[in-house]
């Protein structure tokens, strides 16, 4: 019986999570030793089913990722609450917290059993600070994902032009997906 | 028919407020206050070993970023830094040990009489009337002498100090180990206990405390050994004797700010003096001290130390002052971090608080609606 050193000293568990971080969109790009240093920044928190996790207006200084359970994004409109997305392992939000610390737009709740990594802005800041390679990558995804956003409102506000209504459009699948 | 005795009233039971959660804190706050005064020693022990464990703590970072198991990259760390050590000490201990036994006979006390001798004697021959004030060398001598004895007899009360040294000196990296090695659990214990809703601040403040005090004193621990070989090899080109120890304690007194490199140009001066029994090399080693000084405020600390300290002058020396008087050397160490650590904090919950009052705040509608769920 031969001894695996490699799976001895390895922790599963961190290797999952750098398995996770891989395909998360925002981290496309990143190679495994730049995995590995942004994983060791992240936060874990789990959260029982029906707990807020950020409600609007909150400061925003932390991006989420979702690491297992199931996340919706709301938003308060007319007093009644919109779901906006529903968002699972893998997925992340709260993005816009790694450019500014501007107050949440909408709030997140998890609808089960929830487990979170969080990146903090500081964190990242001091990451990006001697990693250019990540804060390129990063940066670059997270304006991919900003230009989606501009794209998707512009073509929505044609369509509120073309219909004449000004009603809360619903996210469509695509935008649903790249979250 | 007989009536019934009135039913005696029903006492209402008193219906306990709990206290409120200001009140709670402050008793909390106090009672680990007192606890911390009455165990100082063992709050300095812990102190230092946080500090230890702050400074290793990268080490294990680097290794767990390549997902080895967190035990293991703590005991992978503190192994190597123990052979590090010994090695070591095993090369520098005895050059070091020797300087010291040469600074401590009897030889070096009769260096110093004749060097102060020559001094003397410049002195006066340069200035005549300073000769009242100075006195004769043998009165002098004499004097020198009552406080060489005054002080080899302390040396056994020292010497009883030895003991409680070196445990500390074992139980810090145990300490700290263990710290080290728990700090993930501690965290996580933590995390699911803070409330969902200050999650996003809780984390912030931690991270403010970690980058400040962990980038300072791993950016002091840089500091002293930059500083240490720096002044080492100076004093070692300038002829200087023991010019290992006295770099060593320039590194080390350089951790003190204002103070320390002050405190350690001085003695190194002395020293210099007295082994060349003249006042010449006294200029050569300010010029060197100031020289190590600018290097350290241009390059070195902007390198190590750096933007992690953001005290006002009189905040950072009232700062000193109170953690010198509170804790001696090690406060006067551990302050600085503190009261920044602290000052960030402050001003972190107040902003989180005014955005917050802010957000409640009536706001005018924005001109054109937004309508993304970006958040």
């Amino acid at each position: 019986m031969s001894w695996h050193w490699r799976e001895w000293a390895t922790d599963p568990e961190q290797l999952r999570r750098l398995r996770l971080l891989a395909s998360v969109p925002l981290f496309a790009g990143l190679n495994r030793r730049l995995l590995g240093r942004l994983l060791i920044k992240l936060f874990e928190k789990r959260y029982p089913a029906g707990e807020t996790i950020f409600r609007e207006g909150d400061p925003g200084k932390a991006v989420f990722i979702v690491l297992e359970g199931k996340i919706s994004i709301i938003r308060a409109v007319d007093g009644a609450e919109k779901p906006l997305a529903v968002l699972g392992p893998g997925t992340y939000f709260g993005e816009l917290a790694l450019i500014d610390d501007q107050p949440r737009f909408a709030a997140a709740r998890a609808d089960e059993d929830t487990t979170l990594l969080i990146l903090y802005k500081s964190h990242f800041d001091d990451l990006i600070e001697g990693q250019k390679a990540l804060a390129v990558h990063v940066m670059e995804n997270l304006l991919k994902t900003l230009a989606g956003y501009v794209r998707s409102e512009q073509a929505r506000n044609a369509l509120r032009a073309a219909k004449g209504t000004v009603t809360l459009a619903e996210p469509t699948a695509a935008e649903r997906t790249r979250r | 028919m007989s009536a019934e005795p009135a039913a005696a009233p029903v006492p209402t039971p008193t219906r306990w407020f709990p206290p409120p959660p200001a009140i709670v804190w402050a008793i909390a706050i106090a009672i680990v206050a007192a606890l911390a005064y009455i165990a100082s020693d063992v709050v300095v022990l812990v102190i230092f070993s946080a500090a230890l464990a702050y400074v290793i703590s990268p080490l294990v970072r680097r290794l767990e970023a390549l997902a080895i198991r967190h035990n293991l990259a703590v005991t992978t760390v503190y192994v190597s830094l123990f052979v590090v050590f010994a090695v070591t000490a095993a090369l520098v201990v005895p050059r070091l040990r020797a300087e010291i036994v040469t600074l401590s006979s009897g030889t070096f006390k009769q260096q110093v009489d004749q060097s102060l001798d020559k001094l003397h004697r410049e002195i006066i021959e340069e200035y005549p009337p300073l000769q009242q004030v100075l006195g004769d060398p043998e009165t002098r001598n004499e004097r020198l002498s009552t406080v060489f004895q005054q002080q080899t007899a302390n040396l056994p009360n020292l010497l009883s100090h030895a003991v409680e040294i070196v445990i500390v000196i074992v139980l810090i990296p145990v300490f700290s180990y263990f710290l080290l090695r728990d700090s993930r659990r501690l965290l996580q214990l933590l995390m699911d206990r803070l409330p969902a809703d200050e999650i996003e601040t809780s984390v912030a403040v931690w991270c403010e405390i970690e980058r400040i005090a962990g980038r300072y004193l791993r950016g002091l621990a840089l500091e002293a050994i930059a500083i240490a070989t720096i002044a080492s090899t100076g004093l070692w080109l300038l002829g200087v004797n023991y010019p290992l120890f006295l770099g060593a304690f320039s590194g080390m007194a350089n951790v003190i700010p204002y103070v320390g490199p002050f405190l350690s140009g001085t003695v190194v001066a002395m020293i210099a003096m007295i082994q060349f029994q003249s006042f010449a090399p006294l200029v050569k080693v300010m010029l060197l001290y100031l020289g190590i000084k600018f290097c350290d405020l241009t390059i070195i600390q902007t390198m190590t130390v750096g933007r992690s300290v953001h005290l006002h002058p009189i905040l950072l020396v009232a700062s000193l002052l109170i953690g010198g008087h509170a804790f001696g050397l090690i406060g006067m160490v551990v302050a600085v971090p503190i009261v920044t650590a602290l000052q960030e904090v402050t001003r972190l919950l107040l902003d989180h608080r005014r955005r917050k009052a802010g957000i409640r705040m009536p706001r005018r509608a924005p001109s054109t609606p937004i309508q993304t769920y970006v958040c």
